[in-house]
Order: C-alpha cells, then sequence, then structure tokens
C-alpha cells in the first residue's frame, strides 16, 4: 500500500506546474500610449466605427416591459453579487426591466454557453454577460442576436460582433491617472517609488505601467522612478520583493505601487511588518476586502479599482437603452441614470468612468 | 446475473425518464420542440461519448477520473499541434486523439503493471494531465480554426447536429460491443470476480489497458467535438466532466463495484440529466437549484432500484 501511495503521491508532485522563466523587464510595454490630460478633463475619445453586432428582427421593446438575464461569470462571489446588485437596482427604479441573476457556479466556459443557450429558448428579451472567454462564448452570443435577443456584455468582454455593447469598466490609461495622482497626493511631486508588478507575461499590467510612465512625464515629471520588481501574482514572492525594496532604498522610498491584486495586500503587509506605516505609501489594485485591514489600520490610504455596482448598474441602463433603441450604432453617449451620461469609446464600448478609489471612509461599504 | 434483473433498472429508469418528459413539457412550451431537442443533443455530445465508454470502465470495477484533464490536454494538444509546429489541421485531430489514446493507456498502465487502484491512478493523472495542459498553453488560447472545422461542433448534417450523429454511431457500436461479444462478457466477468476471471484463463490485463486507452480516446474525441463547438482552446476545458459522466453511468445502473450495467442505462441516465437541466431552466429554476435536484434525483432512482433488488446481490 506504501508502494502504491508513494506512486500516487509522486506523479501529483509531478504536477504541480510548470516553473515560470524569469527575464529582465523593465516595466511598460512598447506600445502607443494616450495619457489623459492632467486636469482630468475627458479626452475627445478617437472616432472610430461601431463594431458591435446586430440583432435579426428584434421586435419592437421601446418602453415595453423586458426580461433580461444576466449571466456573470460564476455566482457566490462578492464582486458578482456586487454586480448583480448593481443591475437589480437599475431594474428597480426603470420599473419596466424584470432581471434576474444566474450564473454558472465556477467560472467554467461550458457551464455558462449552456446557460446562455437555455434562456436563448426560453425567449428573454435580452442578455447580459461578463464572459469567461471572449471567444468561447461567441458562438452562442451570435445565436442569441440572430434569435433578436439584446445582447450587452460587462466586466469581461467577447468578440465585439458577438454582442451589441460592452460596458468598460476602467481604461488603461484611466487607471495610470488615478493610481500616480493618488502617489503624488500622498507623498509629493518629487517623491521617489518603486512597483511591485507580476510579469511580462500579463499584458495589462504592462499596459498600466507605460501609462502610468506616459502621464507622470507629462504631469508629475519630478517623480523618481526607483525600479519596477516583478512578482508573479504570488503572494509569498510579492511579500519578499517589496520587504527587499524597502531594505534596498531605506529613506529614499516613499511609495509602493502594487500592479496586482495580490501584490497590493502584500506590499501593504511588508510596510506593515516593517513599521514603516506612515514613512512609505502604499497604493495599488486590488480588491477592498484584501485591503480593509490595511486601510482601518491607516497604513494604506486609497485602494484603485471600479466600482463594481455601479458596473452593474451602468450595464442596465446600457440594456434598456439598447432595446428601446435609444442607443444606436454612431451614438457617442448614453444616459445612466445616476451615473449621468456615459460616452462610447472604442466603437462599441461604453466607458464607466473615472476609477473609484476605496478609502477608509468607503471602504466597508463593500464586500468583495 | 439475470437480463431480467437488468432490465428492471432500465425500465424503472426509461419510465422516470419519460415522466420528466412529460412534466418538464408542460411546464415549459419552449422544452418539446424538435430544435430545443436536437439542440440539447449537441449539448450532451461531449459528456456522453466519455460516459459510453466509461460505463466499460465502471464495469470492470475501475473508474476513470482524469477524461476530464485528457479532455482539456488534449484540446490543448490539437492547438499546439496545428498553430505552434504549423501541421494540417487534419494531422492535428489524428495526433490530439492519439495523445487522449496515450494518456488512457498510461493510465491503463499503471492500474495493471503497479496495481495501483484505480481510484489514485486517475486522481494521480488528473492533476497530471491538467498541468500539463496549463504548462504548455502557458494562458493562451489557439482560435481562427478554418469554417469547415466548425461543422461538427456548430454545424448539422440532414437536419441533425453534426456530433449527434457521431454520439449515435458511438453508442450503437458500444452497447453491440458491451451486450453481444466475447469483448463484452470479458468485461463483466472482469468486473463480477476479478480473479476467477483471470483464473478463468482471461487476460484481464489486456481488457483493461484497451479500455482505459479506449476512455482517453474518448475524452480526446470529446475534446475536439468540444473546440469546434467552442471556437477555441482553453486549458480548463473539461474540467468537472468526469463527474458528470460517472453521475450518468451510475444514474443509468451500473454498479460502482463492477460486473453490472448496460449502455442503454447509461443513454437514458444521460437523458435524464440533460433534460432535468434544461427543462427546469427553462422552467425558471436557477441553476444553483438544478444541481440540488438533479442530485436528489440521482439518489432516488438508485434507492428505488435498491428496492426492487433486494435478493441479496448488491
Amino acid at each position: 500500500m506504501l508502494k502504491k501511495t508513494l506512486v500516487a503521491l509522486s506523479v501529483l508532485s509531478l504536477s504541480t506546474g510548470m516553473v515560470q522563466a524569469q527575464g529582465t523587464w523593465t516595466g511598460g510595454d512598447d506600445l502607443p500610449t494616450t495619457p489623459l490630460a492632467c486636469d482630468g478633463t475627458a479626452a475627445t475619445p478617437a472616432a472610430k466605427e461601431y463594431d458591435g453586432g446586430v440583432p435579426t428582427n428584434p421586435p419592437d421593446r421601446a418602453g415595453q416591459e423586458i426580461t433580461v438575464v444576466d449571466v456573470p461569470k460564476l455566482i457566490g462571489i462578492g464582486y458578482f453579487d456586487a454586480t448583480s446588485k448593481g443591475i437589480a437596482e437599475a431594474a428597480a427604479e426603470m420599473g419596466n426591466m424584470n432581471a434576474t441573476t444566474d450564473g454558472p457556479t465556477e467560472a467554467n466556459i461550458d457551464d455558462q454557453i449552456t446557460l446562455i443557450d437555455n434562456y436563448i429558448t426560453s425567449g428573454v428579451d435580452g442578455i447580459l454577460f461578463a464572459a469567461n472567454d471572449p471567444v468561447a462564448i461567441a458562438p452562442v452570443l451570435k445565436k442569441a442576436l440572430e434569435a433578436g435577443i439584446n445582447v450587452v456584455g460587462y466586466d469581461a468582454n467577447s468578440e465585439p460582433d458577438a454582442r451589441q455593447w460592452f460596458v468598460n469598466q476602467a481604461e488603461f490609461n484611466g487607471i495610470a491617472k488615478a493610481m500616480i495622482d493618488s502617489l503624488a497626493a500622498e507623498v509629493g511631486e518629487d517623491a521617489s517609488f518603486a512597483i511591485v508588478t507580476s510579469t511580462f507575461t500579463t499584458p495589462n499590467q504592462a499596459r498600466w505601467i507605460a501609462e502610468m510612465e506616459a502621464y507622470a512625464t507629462e504631469c508629475y515629471p519630478n517623480l523618481q522612478w526607483l525600479e519596477t520588481v516583478e512578482a508573479q501574482e504570488d503572494n509569498i514572492l510579492s511579500f519578499n520583493q517589496a520587504n527587499t525594496l524597502i531594505n534596498k532604498y531605506g529613506d529614499d522610498l516613499k511609495g509602493i505601487l502594487g500592479m496586482t491584486s495580490v501584490a497590493t495586500p502584500a506590499a501593504a503587509d511588508a510596510v506593515t511588518q516593517a513599521g514603516q506605516c506612515g514613512n512609505i505609501a502604499v497604493i495599488g489594485l486590488a480588491t477592498p476586502n484584501a485591503m480593509k485591514p490595511y486601510v482601518d489600520a491607516d497604513c494604506v490610504k486609497s485602494v484603485v479599482l471600479w466600482n463594481p455596482v455601479d458596473l452593474g448598474y451602468a450595464a442596465a441602463y446600457v440594456m434598456r437603452a439598447t432595446a428601446d433603441g435609444e442607443l444606436q450604432p454612431g451614438d457617442t453617449e448614453v444616459e445612466a441614470g445616476k451615473l449621468g451620461t456615459l460616452s462610447v469609446i472604442n466603437g462599441s464600448e461604453i466607458l464607466l468612468g473615472a476609477p473609484f478609489i476605496f478609502t477608509k471612509e468607503n471602504i466597508n461599504d463593500f464586500d468583495f | 446475473m439475470t437480463i431480467k434483473k437488468l432490465l428492471r433498472h432500465e425500465t424503472i429508469l426509461a419510465v422516470l425518464v419519460v415522466l420528466a418528459l412529460i412534466v418538464l413539457a408542460a411546464q415549459s412550451p419552449r422544452f418539446f420542440t424538435v430544435d430545443n431537442l436536437l439542440n440539447q443533443g449537441r449539448l450532451m455530445t461531449e459528456v456522453g461519448l466519455i460516459a459510453i465508454v466509461m460505463t466499460f470502465v465502471i464495469v470492470t470495477g475501475g473508474i476513470d477520473l482524469s477524461v476530464g484533464s485528457i479532455l482539456g490536454m488534449s484540446a490543448i494538444m490539437l492547438g499546439v499541434f496545428w498553430k505552434n509546429f504549423g501541421l494540417p489541421l487534419e494531422l492535428a485531430i489524428f495526433l490530439a486523439l492519439m495523445v487522449g489514446t496515450l494518456a488512457g493507456l498510461f493510465n491503463g498502465l499503471i492500474i495493471t503493471r503497479f496495481k495501483v487502484p484505480p481510484l489514485i491512478a486517475t486522481l494521480g493523472t488528473l492533476a497530471l494531465y491538467r498541468g500539463i495542459a496549463e504548462g504548455v498553453s502557458q494562458a493562451r488560447s489557439v482560435r481562427g480554426y478554418p469554417d469547415w472545422f466548425y461543422v461538427l461542433g456548430q454545424g448539422q448534417v440532414l437536419g441533425v447536429p453534426t456530433q449527434l450523429w457521431l454520439l449515435g454511431i458511438v453508442a450503437v457500436v458500444a452497447a453491440v460491443i458491451l451486450g453481444m461479444t466475447t469483448w463484452g462478457r470479458m468485461t463483466y466477468a472482469t468486473g463480477s470476480n476479478e480473479t476467477a476471471a483471470r483464473f478463468s484463463g482471461l487476460r484481464v490485463d489486456r481488457v483493461k489497458l484497451l479500455i482505459y486507452s479506449a476512455s482517453g480516446f474518448a475524452a480526446a474525441l470529446a475534446a475536439v467535438i468540444f473546440v469546434s463547438r467552442v471556437s477555441t482552446t482553453r486549458s480548463d476545458m473539461g474540467t468537472g466532466v468526469e463527474l458528470d459522466a460517472i453521475t450518468a453511468v451510475v444514474l443509468g445502473g451500473t454498479s460502482i463495484f463492477g460486473g453490472r450495467g448496460t449502455i442503454i442505462g447509461t443513454l437514458l441516465g444521460l437523458i435524464l440529466i440533460q433534460a432535468l437541466k434544461n427543462g427546469l431552466s427553462l422552467a425558471g429554476v436557477k441553476s444553483d437549484g438544478t444541481i440540488v435536484l438533479i442530485g436528489a434525483v440521482l439518489i432516488l432512482t438508485i434507492l428505488i432500484s435498491n428496492l426492487f433488488h433486494r435478493d441479496g446481490t448488491r
């Protein structure tokens, strides 16, 4: 029996995944950047033709009571509870939308596809989705469009022609501006800082850093970039890397930017354990639950992300406007209830707005 | 081991399936339509292929937990062979099927050569194959297959989804092999009493090797169909498929201890689960409620079936 167990164990241990290759990487990517204006005036969006899909012969739904199903990546997690809360809130406000949330219990592409397929058969008027995979979900969404159903995405996009609109929670340059603005406000416009990121295989982080570089050059030219370190979205590695930065730069280091939801809490932990709270500011992308202890202890002042309740709320309003025929290909903005007017970007995306900054005052209102 | 006894579970199940179809059709006018039923057939093909071969595996008293991971690995390899190695897609499909078959053969070798219990061996390879899939893919997907490839997963032949034909052919062939051939008899014998089978001169290990290889092949075939249906490859494809397949097989009356089970039963089990999933969803039951009901149906069916089998056998 021992032998058998050993065989099984050795088989299991083989499968612990591949060791990631390390490489030298300075931070940003080489793609062109589009930094926002320093004072926050909205840039005029580059004109791009509508590249979304069009439903086949939809019935006239203007002002009618419509049945909408919301299919997030998965159900039972705080983040999508928050988006579905926003959708329900908007539906209650409008009074003529009957919205339910139903998603797979795991972030599984097949379950999500099957679920959407069933809702197409059951004859809903609209489908809101957050895709587990942009390509895999496309055939079933196209099928929905062919059935005359209005299709709007949020949080995670599909291929553009498989849906009508996508509510984009944050653009790269918006996140970059929020990060650098928060940093400059906390540590001053001529402070030195370092970045803890994931790896070069994660395109989002590279994009954000490139945009941050461009924005800082424009608006805070005296900020000192010390170093960008890789931490591979690994909890322990992130902590160690942040710790190394603290020891290496000593008093020169005024701020650490965390580029992943793993790196930010780990950096906050490293600063806390080094007793440097108040001397070294930690700012970063992270979910509120992971950051509450550090924010409550006054060690972290700004956590940058978006508000998922608003995201769901906006998605529901975009759905209503699409069903009513008020939001047409070529339009440049859409009314979204309490959020006001949202602008259309990239052809068929609606921008939620500036990122949301969680602070000590509001972080306890969120649970995800 | 009488034919009568076998019939009884299948009969109960068939009655249940008919009942379920009637009740579900009454719940939603959109359920019992040709379009919907054919579409459901499309959706259940992948699990169906795996479940049919899983019936053989479980009849021998074994189990194969690694099928979902083999599906994921074969799907990734299909993409890698085609995109990264630049092979023609036909050859890539063939090689992906070979990868799945070899993965199954490897399961069989661990089980027969090293006498590792199938549960542990395939639990190991469940992790191993998924790890390989994730390692090879590095979270990248392969997309943009030529149009002819999508016929398999998204198209139809004579008004019936392409892959449903395939499922039908595999089901008939499997039913004939298990029910009417020496191979089928050997499969039952292995599961009923392996020691007796060995002493009767049956090449039990060869039977098992072949069956586990076939299981890997079925998973790879399901992978090709799955990739064609969703038009992309991902390393997490097929996660949890093993449980869906095993549920269908067990619901179909195959004894988890081996020696008993039929392909018809498995097919009825598959249909019942798929009908419940789809019908309940159309009737407005959310997916969390649906899985609770499917669990309850599984237990109830086995209980009812056992009530009729109070004769000292399992």
